[in-house]
């Protein structure tokens, strides 16, 4: 409840104005090169421009388009493309498409080109001291970033013990089980279903 | 490093892989899939190759995934194969997720939609909470690591400090203090 009164204090910009997709396109390109330990990352900060910057969605929605892009086949980092589409989808579903493309590409294009640089020159950079420095250092860095981001998601989407708990015991199922995580999504929506776990 | 077999792919045949690749992992388990069509079965790479490509995509900024399909494009045909690697992985997947997105969008506050994505937030939520814990163990025997991830978790989750100016003053920090002692 506390998060929806905080987002209608807050006005969404309208991204059929040109000029508002390209700022939009530009913060994601800024981003991309900060896609440490595999994206995840950024969820932290796709929350800060989606919900209190922009006010493209609710905390709660933030919460379900992560959970949808965590279940649906291919790389998780793609929820990208789902913020992108909540930005301009009440401006129609062609305006929502274009920016959820949009946004995708501008979050893949930096880190990719990079990417082919370093696929390219693998060999003379890998004995580099700037190579070794580099991963041993920011390897640490994204481990405490890991936990704020889980942290940050465990908030926004949990708001009674019994939610709570099934979040940890997803977490220890998930380090100590190779069951599919599909499973325990599957579970816990039939627990909302039931009204097992509720929001707010 | 020896060469593998095979002759080296064609765009498509890299577009027709990496999809491939993306069908096979619906549930998970997206690089083991990645091995097994483009080691064995197409055997573009051989393990060596493959092992090398895995540690490039980790080390680099980007989703690992993305980046492995990069990488595998660029080695036989620089950009334009890794653009045919990665729209191949993506291609279905992305046009899968973004349908589903305007489902969201249209329905999210049904009752029904609206109950169960409270349950599933509540697996996902878990889900997110695990990363950290994942890699934990890597870092539990190094001090200097300790302090360093517990001052980035507080900087981010108590004092709100934004990503980007984080990694920016704490990255050259961590570098200098892990910088190679002697040239090698």
């Amino acid at each position: 409840m506390i998060t929806l009164a905080a987002t209608t204090a807050c006005q969404a910009i309208a991204l059929g104005d040109w000029r508002n997709l390209l700022a939009v396109a530009w913060d994601f390109l800024a981003l991309s090169l900060f896609s440490l330990g595999g994206g995840n990352t950024l969820l932290t900060e796709y929350h800060h421009m989606a919900v209190d910057q922009y006010c493209w969605l609710s905390s709660r929605q933030f919460a379900d388009i992560y959970a949808i892009a965590e279940a649906a086949p291919g790389p998780s980092s793609m929820i990208v493309g789902l913020l992108g589409m909540g930005a301009a989808v009440q401006e129609g579903p062609l305006w929502g498409l274009l920016s959820g493309v949009s946004a995708e590409i501008a979050i893949l294009l930096p880190s990719t080109l990079l990417m082919v640089a370093a696929a390219l020159s693998w060999n003379r950079l890998r004995d580099s001291p700037w190579r070794v420095a580099f991963e041993r250092g920011l390897g640490p860095i994204t481990l405490g970033i890991l936990f704020a981001v889980g942290l940050k998601i465990l908030r926004i989407s949990d708001h009674d013990t019994p939610a709570y708990a099934v979040s940890l015991v997803v977490c220890v199922l998930m380090l100590r089980t190779k069951i599919s995580p599909l499973w325990f999504m599957a579970v816990a929506g039939l627990m909302g279903a039931l009204g097992l776990v509720n929001h707010g | 490093m020896a060469e593998s077999a095979a002759a080296p792919p064609t765009h498509l045949q890299l577009f027709l892989g990496m999809q491939q690749v993306a069908l096979s992992s619906f549930g998970g388990g997206l690089s083991a899939w990645s091995e097994r069509i483009v080691v064995e079965e197409r055997q573009w790479m051989n393990a060596e190759e493959f092992i090398t490509g895995l540690t490039v995509a980790r080390l680099f900024p980007g989703p690992n995934q993305i980046n492995m399909a990069v990488y595998i494009g660029s080695r036989f045909h620089g950009l334009s194969g890794a653009l045919a690697a990665l729209s191949g992985m993506l291609l279905l997947p992305f046009s899968l997720l973004l349908l589903l997105g305007l489902a969201y969008y249209d329905l999210h506050e049904t009752m029904a939609v609206d109950r169960v994505l409270a349950g599933v937030i509540t697996a996902s939520a878990g889900m997110a909470l695990s990363m950290g814990f994942k890699i934990a163990g890597a870092y539990r025997r190094d001090p200097v690591a300790m302090l360093l991830a517990g001052a980035s978790f507080l900087a981010m989750s108590v004092f709100h400090v934004r990503l980007v100016p984080l990694v920016l003053v704490a990255g050259p920090l961590a570098m200098a203090w892990y910088w190679p002692k002697q040239k090698q």
